[in-house]
């Protein structure tokens, strides 16, 4: 039954299964504030709160790692990347979830791509290296075009799964009212998507966010840096300054978390969409 | 629905160019200048080189230069050499990675290079031998050096009235002393498995021949018969270190030392500057492995950490020379070894970091000996097998994987160099 | 009208499928060639025909990273899959502060693979063994990192952490297909708590079941993040993971060639996997 009381046993777990996120949370925020001979192995050293509260360690972080210039790359790069992908993907997904149950084609190209997925990077890397060099692509767009590619098998994966949910009687409703495929597409199938457009707007947004290799590889020697690139700055060999990394990461944790909020409110007016039936 | 998609699609696209071009992309090269690029692979100098960039440019009105100090500079040099997009000079260690590059044919030979006389004759060695077979010319000017021991707290020593150990017998019974005061006598971080080297690396200098790797390519010897007494005598220093050194990573060790957890640190000097941000304050002091019985047997485990090779596609040797010339000043050398705690390669007055009063004598009489480890392929993973060793502490049974592996993941070299004695062996 | 829709498909995939293989198919095929090759990642190679993958088969390392990693996929796909579904219904119901929860379980997948590693090197080097003692369990009063035969287990733990909030987000988008009048005439029924789930929710839901599996087997197979902040395949060599090896020994190492024919092989056997696995839901969607 439907019932307009909180769901007490869901609550209890949420609330339980938050404490293990809760406290490396807390951990990041309170080695974020410290001071390298604050660090200590023991127990209570690391529980303890800062000596201080001082936002140099943030000040530094931001001053190292060339802060809101390495921001826009991230930032340029993640959002063309979410736009393209939704546009492309979900198109992809719409061709070959609408046909591949019974045409030997386009269950080829669907299987093709989906597998594409499980490509270990490493083989691709020195290629690709090479290829978007020649090609003029060592740049943003070259990198962009990467993860157009890149995040294509598992978004193409979701968005046919998806479609196996809308009904094919609302096309052949805007068929008899002469719409073409590609109108109906954009005007009912793309609206009615909007849940899994966040959702795949969400994945591939993080992985293109925290992402270091592909911007490494491709973008080498540009002089450019996305925000993973320069947070490497904190880590060597023979010594890390986890103090400043922790900062730098709490930093470039807010961007992805705020565009995370916004996403899940639209997976969230999914509901009502989904209910047309 | 579609429009109102795009339109955020474009205001996203216009505020992100916006900070693109805020941020500067383009600093297009000024064109009646000689350009003079270096990529140089310790981050950890970042600082340094870039002050170097900075006066360099300001007092040079023909050439420009640019230097970068990337992290993971190895991936970043291999993706660019693929793309045959050369940096003119590369910054990197004088370990297998040189004798790969060098083997490959893509650096320059720069024994025309009038510097290459003052750098101390023992390190030109160490690259010679590091060529994996006898190469005409010299492709690298070694520019500073570490070395690796055993590092100490100068106060506990004193405090206790310990002796700086001369051999292996006193080595053992200064760690009995110790223990036997309740103190930890070493701390290890072998959960970082590259550290597994740094103890392994100082005692075999002292007790196994220094071409080790090369004896064997050349089917002379096997590492059972050079490393058994090594590993024997790793084995022995594993008493005195923490309950579980497995559990522990280099920065857990770095950090137990410099709280004075332990009384030393078999590590090399490189690890100064990170035990010294945990306890600025901390009296820090070096000493050679005494692995040897006799005192006099006994070698400073010491290599080039970082060494300037010309690419042999760089137009403008001349301009390169230049750069070179001016980082091998000696005052700019100065500052590198005081940031860095290194030793340099050029020959003159400098002053020494503290930490390496102890290893002072081998270095001004150039009683020094290359890591073995720079001619152990990375892929081969010897700091893998020698954690895994030191957990199951078979002796026999490492020796022998240690000599089954080389053969496999040497094969090409060992071809090399068994066709080059072949070529030369009669002539010699 | 027939040919009109046949025509708009074929004008929306060919293009699309031109850029991927443009730059998945075609730098896949180049490394493919380089598996035939002693290449070292720069300067010249020779061409060593199948050498490459007859010593893949002989190489003991290899084997047993495809032992470990095969047993970590497994439990850590099983694992997830159990709790993010739990989840997903839990931050699905009715329930207070849903946003400030949904965003507080998204928060694993974003911190940086720096800040995962030290966390959780931290706690299971210092926290856990000490609370172990406390309460007397012998079996984890050192840390499980330093032993060869439990690492895994350590990695699972933070590898399940992490991939928990993507599945999660995956099954609540899947959760919001189901229309609530389904729930309405369950209800009517009798269909609540497990039947309800068991009846009505999940056969609903396949579809993302399916996706998460594959999802997962992709992720944990292709595990490498979490082994560099944990430990580096170590103790022991006991945690080498594939894309550990392939990484490795192939970027990093001079083992170029060698760890392309790995990775060839090792793409293969991941699309047998999944498709297997994908045959095998796609029978249980059409049962339903």
């Amino acid at each position: 039954m439907i019932t307009k009381r909180t769901n007490t046993p869901a609550m209890v777990l949420l609330i339980l299964g938050l404490s293990t996120i809760i406290f490396p949370l807390y951990l990041t925020i309170v080695i974020a504030f410290k001071q390298p001979s604050e660090m200590t192995n023991s127990i209570s050293g690391i529980l303890s709160l800062p000596k201080v509260w001082s936002l140099n360690n943030f000040r530094e972080a931001m001053e190292v790692t060339n802060f809101w210039n390495s921001l826009g790359n991230s930032l340029l790069i993640t959002l063309v990347t979410v736009g393209l992908s939704i546009a492309v993907h979900s198109l992809m997904g719409y061709a070959l979830g609408r046909n591949k149950a019974h045409s030997k084609f386009y269950s080829f190209v669907y299987l093709f791509i989906v597998s594409g997925m499980f490509v270990p990077f490493a083989i691709l890397m020195m290629p690709l290296a090479k290829q978007t060099a020649e090609m003029g692509l060592a740049n943003w767009v070259g990198v962009v075009l990467l993860y157009v590619v890149f995040y294509m098998p598992m978004n193409v994966l979701l968005y046919s799964g998806y479609l196996v949910n809308i009904p094919m009687a609302l096309e052949e409703a805007a068929k008899v009212d002469g719409a073409s495929t590609w109108r109906t597409y954009w005007k009912i199938i793309f609206p009615i998507m909007r849940p899994m457009h966040a959702t795949v707007a969400v994945l591939t947004a993080l992985s293109v966010w925290n992402d270091v290799m592909t911007p490494l590889v491709i973008m080498a020697g540009s002089e450019q840096n996305t925000l993973p690139l320069a947070q490497l700055n904190f880590q060597s060999q023979f010594g890390t300054n986890y103090n400043l990394a922790f900062a730098s990461y709490l930093l470039s944790l807010i961007p992805i978390l705020i565009f995370y909020i916004i996403c899940q409110k639209q997976i969230l007016n999914g509901v009502v969409n989904g209910a047309v039936k | 629905m579609k429009r109102r998609k795009m339109k955020y699609l474009k205001a996203a696209l216009c505020c992100t160019a916006a900070a693109m071009a805020a941020g500067g992309c383009g600093n297009a090269p000024e064109d009646d200048k000689t350009q003079i690029e270096i990529v140089q692979y310790k981050p950890e100098a970042a600082n340094y080189f870039s002050m170097v960039e900075k006066e360099f440019n300001e007092t040079h009105d023909d050439i420009q230069l640019k230097i970068s100090s990337p992290n993971d500079a190895m991936t970043i040099l291999r993706t660019r050499f693929i793309r045959e997009d050369y940096p003119d000079i590369i910054g990197i260690g004088g370990d297998i990675n040189y004798s790969y590059f060098v083997e490959a044919e893509i650096l320059a030979d720069v024994s025309d290079y009038k510097g290459l006389q003052n750098i101390n004759q023992a390190y030109l060695d160490i690259d010679e031998a590091l060529e994996l077979v006898p190469t005409d010319g010299t492709y690298a000017v070694p520019y500073v050096a570490n070395a690796a021991g055993v590092l100490y707290n100068r106060d506990m020593f004193a405090e206790h009235g310990w002796e700086i150990p001369q051999n292996w017998e006193e080595m053992i019974s200064l760690c009995e002393e110790i223990k036997a005061e309740g103190i930890l006598p070493f701390y290890f971080g072998f959960k970082d498995i590259w550290t597994c080297l740094a103890p392994w690396n100082a005692m075999a200098v002292d007790l196994a021949p220094a071409d080790t790797a090369k004896q064997v390519n050349r089917g002379e010897t096997t590492f059972s018969t050079e490393y058994r007494e090594v590993s024997e005598k790793y084995l022995k220093l594993l008493n005195y270190g923490p309950d579980d050194p497995f559990a522990y990573g280099y920065n857990d060790a770095c950090t137990a030392f410099a709280r004075g957890e332990s009384a030393m640190y078999p590590i090399g000097s490189y690890a100064a500057p990170q035990i010294l941000s945990v306890n600025p304050d901390l009296n820090l002091d070096s000493f050679v492995m005494p692995a040897c019985d006799n005192q006099e047997d006994n070698t400073l485990n010491s290599g080039i950490d970082l060494q300037f090779c010309v690419m042999a596609d760089c137009p403008n040797k001349e301009a390169a020379y230049e750069v070179l010339d001016f980082l091998l000043a000696d005052e700019n050398i100065q500052k590198y070894i005081d940031a860095q705690t290194a030793i340099p390669c050029k020959e003159g007055d400098f002053a020494l970091p503290s930490i390496l009063d102890g290893m002072t004598d081998y270095i001004l009489a150039g009683n020094m000996t290359d890591y073995q480890d720079h001619y152990y392929p990375s892929e081969m993973a010897v700091d893998a097998q020698i954690q895994t060793f030191l957990l199951q502490k078979d002796v026999n049974a490492f020796l022998s994987k240690f000599d089954t592996d080389w053969q496999r993941y040497n094969r090409d070299i060992i071809r090399l160099v068994q066709d080059y004695e072949k070529e030369h062996g009669n002539a010699n | 009208m027939k040919n009109e829709r046949k025509r708009t498909f074929l004008l929306i995939t060919i293009p699309i499928l031109a850029l991927f293989v443009c730059f998945n198919t075609i730098p896949l095929i180049r490394g493919v060639i380089y598996s035939f090759t002693n290449f070292k990642g720069f300067g010249s190679y020779d061409w060593v025909g199948f050498r490459n993958y007859i010593d893949l088969f002989s190489d003991v390392r290899v084997g047993k990273s495809y032992l470990f990693t095969f047993k970590l996929a497994i439990a850590s796909t099983i694992v997830v899959n159990v709790i993010s579904l739990l989840l997903a219904l839990a931050l699905n119901s009715k329930i207070r502060a849903k946003s400030f929860f949904r965003g507080a379980y998204f928060l694993p997948n974003i911190l940086g693979a720096l800040v995962v590693g030290y966390i959780f090197n931290y706690f299971f080097t210092y926290i856990l063994p000490a609370v172990a003692d406390m309460i007397g369990i012998e079996a984890l009063s050192s840390s499980i990192l330093s032993n060869p035969g439990a690492a895994w287990i350590a990695i699972m733990i933070v590898c399940a952490w992490q991939a928990i909030a993507m599945n999660t987000i995956i099954y609540i988008s899947g959760l919001q297909t189901v229309p609530e009048d389904v729930y309405e005439a369950g209800g009517l029924d009798g269909a609540t708590g497990w039947k309800q789930f068991k009846y009505l929710t999940f056969p609903l839901i396949i579809p993302f079941f399916s996706i998460n599996m594959v999802l997962c087997v992709k992720n944990f197979l292709m595990v490498f993040d979490q082994i560099m902040a944990l430990t580096k395949g170590g103790p022991a060599q006991s945690t080498e993971s594939i894309s550990y090896l392939i990484y490795n020994n192939g970027m990093s190492g001079g083992q170029f060639g060698f760890q392309s024919a790995n990775a060839v092989v090792f793409f293969i056997v991941i699309v047998v996997v999944s498709v297997a696995q994908m045959k095998f839901s796609g029978k249980k969607e059409e049962q339903l």
